[in-house]
C-alpha cells in the first residue's frame, strides 16, 4: 500500500503562518460576515416579499437560513482569534450552503429532468461499455502476471488507456457535450448567474479552509479531523435520508390526518380516516334471513358478515366494506402463501443438505425464480393458467384421466378450472405464484442455516440410535428456530404487501369482483386511482402497524422457545 | 448385508433425485414456456393440448403460384399423402334428388349447370318451396337434382401433380409442420411497443441507482463503523429503526414530494430517492466493522488520509458485501414496478420502463401470447443470464441481507 498525502499537515517545518494563509483567513473573515447578512435579508424577504411560497416551503428555508446565518456569524470572531471551532463551523456552512446551492443550480437547470434526455441518447453510449469492460479485463490480466513486472506493467498501461479511452468516447456518444453547453447557455439571467457564483465561492471557501495549512494556522486538533471526516462521509447519504425517507415518512403520518388529493389541496380532518376505516356497526337481525338495512343504516354502512350463535343471528356493518374485505384477503393471502414457501422450502434444504453430488446445481435451479421480475412472471403464470390452452389445466386433465383410465371408468370428473375467472379460485392463483417465487429464496436460508448446525449433534443420536426422522424433529427443527423465525418473518413481511403479482395477472385488477384486492392494491387504488391520498395514507399505517405488530408476535413466540 | 445396504442407498438416491428434479422442473417448466412461446408465431400458441416446442407450418414453392403454398394432410384411401393449398374456398354444394334427400352428391357450384341451361332453369316445388333444379351427372347419367347444403372447401394439390387435387375442409384439415423458430415476436415487441427504449430506460436507472447507492452506502456506512463524531450512535439508531418501514408508507408522500419538485413522469424519481437506503449504509457499516483496527491506524500513522484508507483497505477487504448489496440492488431497481407505476404515467410512452411497457404489453397484445412472453423474457432473462453468471454473489446477497428482491 502507497499512502502519498497530498496534505502538507503532516510535513515538519513552517511553524508561522504563511502570509497567503493570513490573507486568506481575513478574507474568510469578511466573507462569514457577509453571509450573515445574506442569511437575514433573504429571512426577511422569505416572510415579506409578494411571491406566494407554501407555508412548508417557508418554514424550511427560513430554518436553513437560521442555521447557516448563526453559524456564519459564530464562525466570523472565531476565525479572527483562531480557534479551531471557528474553521468547524466555517467548513459546515461553506460546505452546506455549496451542497444547496449547487443542488438547486443543478435543479434549476434541469439537469434531474435531463436525465430523460440521456435515456434516449444511452443507447448509442453501449459499445463503449463493451470497450471499457474489455479494458477492465485487460487490466485484471496484467494484475495476475505477477512474475513479470515489466508485462504487468505494459498490461496495465494499455488497459487503463482502453478503459480512460473510452470512458470519453461513452461520455462524448451519450451527449456530454451538447449537455454542458446545453448547462452553460443559461447561466445568462442574474438569478442563475448570482447562483453560479454562489456555487463557486462556497465551493471554494470550503476547499481553501479544509487544506492542511489553514488547518494548522487554525489549530486543528485530530477529533476535529475525525469528526469532520465522519459528517463529509456521511453527509450524501445523511441528506438524501433526511430528504427522501425521514421527510416523506413524517409527512406520511400527516397527511394521513388529511383529505390530500395529491393536487395541492389538503386539509386537516384529524382522525377522520383512520375512523373511516374501522367504523364498524354490529346489529342483532330477528331471524338469519333478515335484510340487513332493517337493522342497519344503510346510509353509512354496507353488510360486512352475518352469522348466527347460540340460536340468535348478528349481522356486521362496515362503512368502507372494501378495506376489511382487502384485510381478508391479505390475511388469507399471508397464511396460504407463507407455509406454502417455507415448509417446502425446510424439507428442500434438508434433502440438498444431505451431501449428495449435484447439490449446487439443484440450488442454483431453485433460485432462478426469485431473481425475475414479478411483472414477467405473473405474465407467463397467466398464460400457464389459461383456462381453454394453458399448461395447468392440461395437467390436471391429464392426471385426471390417467387415473380415470386405471381405476373403474369416471371416478374423477375434469374440473375445468377457471383460474383467474372464479372468484373462490383467483386468490389461490396468486398463492401459488407468489409460493413458487419464494420458494427458492427461502430453501436458500434455510441451507444457509443448516450449515451452521454441528455434525457432531447428528453423529451422537445415531449413536444413541436416533433414526432420521427423529433427528430432523429433535435436532434439525429446533435448532433451525433462529432461521425459521428470520424466514417467516420475512416472508410475512413481503405478503403483507403484495402487489406486483395481483396488479397484473388480474384484470381488472383485484377482480374478478373484489376476489383478489389486497391491501396495497386497495391503498393504489384509493390513493391513485381515486386520488384520496390522505386515506391511502392511514391504510398504509395501519398495514404498518399490523406488519409490526406480527412480527412483535412472531419475535415473542421465537424468544419464548429459546428460553423454553 | 453389505449389498444390501447399498441398494438401499441406491434407492435412497433415487428417490431423493426424483423429488429433486420434480421441484427443479417446476421451478424452471414457467420459463422454458416463456422462451419457446416467444419464438412461436401467433398461430402456434392456441394448441390444445398445448405443445411446448415451437412448429410453424410447411410451405413449398409451386410452378404457375407466385407465393409459397402451405402443406396439409391428405387421407385417401387409408392412405395419408402432403397436399399443397392451392384455393382457399371453393364453393361447393351437395346436391340430392328431391325425392332422395338421404344420398348427396358434393360438386363444386361452379361446375354444375342448371336444368334447361342458363336462359330458362327449371325449379320443383318441395315442402312448399321453390327450389332450382340442377344437372348432376352420376356415373355417366345426368340426373336432376336440388341443392342440399352449401359449404366452402380448400382444394388441395399434390405438388408433384397439380392435376391431382382433393377438396377438403381447410380448418379440419392437419398442417404439415416442421420444428422452428422466429424472432419476430422480439422484433415486433421492441419496434412496435417500445420495448427498446424502455429496456435503454430500465438499464440507466439500474446502473444509476446501484452506482448511486453503492458510493452513498459505502461513505456511509464507513462514517458510521470507524469515525466518531458527536450524534453518530443516535443517528445508526434511526437508520437501522426505519429498515423495518415497509415502503407502502413512504409511497403518497414520496409521490407528493415528486409534485412539489416537478419530478413526476421523470426518470430521475426512479433514479436520485433510491440511492440513499438505511439498508445499504448498515449493510456496509456491518462488512467494515469486521476489518481489524490496526491496518487502519498504521495507515494513519503514514499520513493517509481517510478517503485514501477507505479506498485502498476496506474496498478491497469488503469485495464480497459490495458485490452482495450490487446483486441486491440491481435486482430491486431492474425489478421494480409499483414506485415506477404510481410516478410515470401510463401515456407516457418514452418514460416507461421494461416493467412498466410489460404490464402495458399485457393488456394491449393480450390475444398474443407469443408477444407478451417475448416482452417477459426481455425483462426476466437480463436478471437471470447475470445470475447465472455471478451465482455466487446472488447467494451470498441473500444469506447476507435476507431480502427479496
Amino acid at each position: 500500500m502507497t499512502a502519498t498525502s497530498s496534505q502538507s499537515r503532516k510535513l515538519p517545518g513552517v511553524d508561522q503562518e504563511g502570509s497567503s494563509t493570513q490573507r486568506f483567513l481575513q478574507i474568510a473573515f469578511i466573507w462569514h460576515i457577509i453571509v450573515s447578512i445574506a442569511a437575514l435579508v433573504g429571512l426577511v424577504y422569505l416572510w415579506t416579499s409578494n411571491v406566494e411560497f407554501p407555508v412548508w416551503q417557508r418554514v424550511v428555508a427560513s430554518v436553513i437560513a437560521v442555521i447557516l446565518g448563526v453559524a456564519s456569524g459564530f464562525a466570523s470572531p472565531l476565525i479572527r482569534s483562531r480557534d479551531h471551532r471557528g474553521r468547524v463551523l466555517s467548513l459546515g456552512v461553506n460546505y452546506f450552503g455549496f451542497l444547496l446551492l449547487l443542488l438547486s443550480s443543478m435543479h434549476l437547470f434541469g439537469i434531474f429532468t435531463g436525465i430523460d434526455a440521456l435515456a434516449n441518447t444511452f443507447g448509442r453510449g453501449v459499445p463503449f461499455i463493451g470497450f471499457l469492460v474489455s479494458g477492465y479485463l485487460i487490466n485484471g490480466f496484467g494484475e495476475r502476471a505477477e512474475k513479470y513486472p515489466a508485462r504487468q506493467r505494459l498490461l496495465r498501461q494499455i488497459g487503463n488507456v482502453i478503459m480512460g479511452l473510452s470512458l470519453i468516447g461513452f461520455l462524448f456518444a451519450i451527449g456530454l457535450l451538447q449537455g454542458v453547453i446545453a448547462i452553460l447557455v443559461q447561466v445568462n439571467t442574474p438569478r442563475n448567474i448570482a447562483l453560479a457564483l454562489g456555487v463557486l465561492l462556497f465551493g471554494a471557501f470550503a476547499w481553501f479552509m479544509w487544506r492542511g495549512n489553514v488547518a494548522k494556522a487554525m489549530h486543528e486538533s485530530s477529533d476535529d479531523l475525525e469528526m469532520l471526516n465522519g459528517y463529509l462521509f456521511l453527509s450524501p447519504n445523511l441528506l438524501g435520508f433526511l430528504f427522501f425517507f425521514a421527510g416523506p415518512l413524517l409527512l406520511s403520518l400527516y397527511v394521513s390526518f388529511t383529505n390530500a388529493d395529491g393536487f395541492g389541496n389538503q386539509e386537516w380532518v384529524g382522525l377522520a380516516n383512520y375512523g373511516e376505516i374501522f367504523n364498524l356497526d354490529f346489529a342483532r337481525l330477528a331471524s338469519p334471513d333478515q335484510a340487513a338495512n332493517e337493522v342497519l343504516d344503510i346510509t353509512v354502512y354496507d353488510e360486512l358478515w352475518r352469522f348466527s350463535i347460540f340460536g340468535s343471528s348478528f349481522v356486521i356493518g362496515a362503512q368502507d366494506k372494501l378495506f376489511w374485505i382487502a384485510l381478508r384477503n391479505t390475511l388469507v393471502f399471508v397464511l396460504s402463501a407463507v407455509p406454502f414457501s417455507v415448509i417446502p422450502a425446510l424439507f428442500l434444504a434438508n434433502v440438498l443438505n444431505s451431501g449428495i453430488p449435484g447439490m449446487r446445481f439443484f440450488r442454483a435451479v431453485y433460485f432462478i425464480p426469485s431473481v425475475a421480475a414479478v411483472v414477467g412472471v405473473a405474465l407467463i403464470w397467466q398464460w400457464l393458467y389459461n383456462s381453454t390452452v394453458g399448461w395447468i389445466n392440461y395437467f390436471i386433465m391429464t392426471v385426471v384421466e390417467g387415473i380415470n383410465s386405471i381405476t373403474t371408468a369416471g371416478l374423477l370428473t375434469d374440473p375445468q378450472i377457471g383460474w383467474l375467472s372464479d372468484t373462490n379460485v383467483a386468490l389461490f392463483a396468486v398463492v401459488i405464484i407468489a409460493a413458487w417465487q419464494w420458494l427458492g429464496f427461502n430453501t436458500i436460508l434455510y441451507l444457509a442455516g443448516l450449515q451452521n448446525i454441528p455434525k457432531s449433534l447428528y453423529e451422537a443420536a445415531s449413536i444413541d440410535g436416533a433414526n432420521a426422522w427423529n433427528q430432523f424433529w429433535r435436532i434439525t427443527v429446533p435448532l433451525l428456530g433462529p432461521t425459521t423465525f428470520f424466514v417467516v418473518s420475512t416472508t410475512t413481511i413481503q405478503a403483507m404487501q403484495v402487489f406486483d403479482q395481483v396488479f397484473v395477472l388480474t384484470r381488472p385488477p383485484g377482480g374478478p369482483g373484489t376476489s383478489t384486492t389486497t391491501m396495497v392494491l386497495y391503498l393504489y387504488s384509493q390513493g391513485f386511482r381515486n386520488f384520496r391520498q390522505g386515506y391511502a395514507s392511514s391504510i398504509a399505517w395501519v398495514l404498518f402497524i399490523l406488519i409490526l405488530g406480527l412480527t412483535l408476535v412472531q419475535f415473542q413466540r421465537q424468544r419464548a422457545a429459546e428460553a423454553a | 448385508m453389505q449389498s444390501s445396504m447399498r441398494l438401499n442407498t441406491l434407492l435412497k438416491n433415487t428417490v431423493v433425485y426424483i423429488v429433486l428434479g420434480l421441484f427443479a422442473g417446476v421451478m424452471v417448466f414457467p420459463f422454458l414456456v416463456m422462451l419457446f412461446t416467444s419464438l412461436k408465431v401467433v398461430e402456434d400458441t392456441y394448441n390444445f393440448p398445448p405443445r411446448l416446442l415451437p412448429r410453424q407450418q410447411i410451405t413449398m414453392q409451386v410452378d404457375g403460384f407466385e407465393e409459397p403454398l402451405p402443406l396439409y394432410y391428405v387421407d385417401q384411401d387409408a392412405q395419408r399423402s402432403e397436399y399443397v393449398l392451392i384455393e382457399r374456398s371453393v364453393r361447393v354444394a351437395n346436391y340430392a334428388e328431391p325425392d332422395d334427400m338421404a344420398t348427396t352428391y358434393l360438386r363444386e357450384v361452379d361446375q354444375v349447370t342448371p336444368t334447361g341451361g342458363e336462359a330458362a332453369p327449371q325449379t320443383i316445388m318441395v315442402d312448399g318451396e321453390e327450389e332450382e333444379l340442377f344437372d348432376i351427372e352420376v356415373d355417366g347419367q345426368i340426373i336432376p337434382m336440388i341443392v342440399e347444403s352449401r359449404t366452402a372447401l380448400g382444394r388441395f394439390a399434390d405438388p408433384n401433380d397439380l392435376n391431382t387435387t382433393v377438396l377438403q375442409n381447410v380448418r379440419l384439415s392437419e398442417p404439415v409442420e416442421k420444428l422452428t423458430y422466429t424472432f419476430d415476436s422480439y422484433q415486433e415487441v421492441t419496434e412496435l411497443h417500445a420495448m427498446g427504449r424502455s429496456l435503454s430506460n430500465t438499464a440507466l436507472v439500474t446502473i444509476g441507482v446501484v452506482l448511486g447507492q453503492l458510493i452513498t452506502s459505502i461513505l456511509g456506512g464507513y462514517a458510521f463503523a470507524r469515525l466518531r463524531f458527536p450524534g453518530r450512535d443516535k443517528l445508526f439508531v434511526v437508520y437501522l429503526a426505519t429498515i423495518m418501514i415497509p415502503f407502502v408508507v413512504l409511497i403518497t408522500p414520496l409521490y407528493q414530494l415528486m409534485v412539489t419538485i416537478g419530478w413526476v413522469d421523470r426518470l430521475a424519481a426512479l433514479i436520485i430517492p433510491w440511492i440513499f437506503t438505511a439498508y445499504g449504509t448498515f449493510l456496509m457499516r456491518q462488512a467494515f466493522l469486521a476489518i481489524p483496527n490496526e491496518i487502519e491506524e498504521a495507515a494513519i500513522l503514514d499520513g493517509a488520509s481517510r478517503f485514501q484508507i477507505l479506498r485502498r483497505i476496506f474496498l478491497p477487504a469488503s469485495t464480497p458485501a459490495i458485490a452482495a448489496l450490487a446483486t441486491f440492488t440491481f435486482l430491486y431497481a431492474w425489478n421494480s414496478f409499483f414506485w415506477p407505476l404510481v410516478v410515470i404515467n401510463s401515456g407516457n410512452e418514452s418514460n416507461r420502463v421494461l416493467t412498466l411497457a410489460l404490464n402495458v404489453l399485457g393488456g394491449r397484445a393480450a390475444d398474443s401470447p407469443n408477444l407478451v412472453l417475448a416482452g417477459a423474457a426481455i425483462a426476466v432473462l437480463p436478471p437471470v443470464l447475470i445470475y447465472i453468471l455471478g451465482q455466487r454473489f446472488f447467494v451470498e446477497s441473500a444469506t447476507s441481507t435476507g431480502l427479496k428482491g
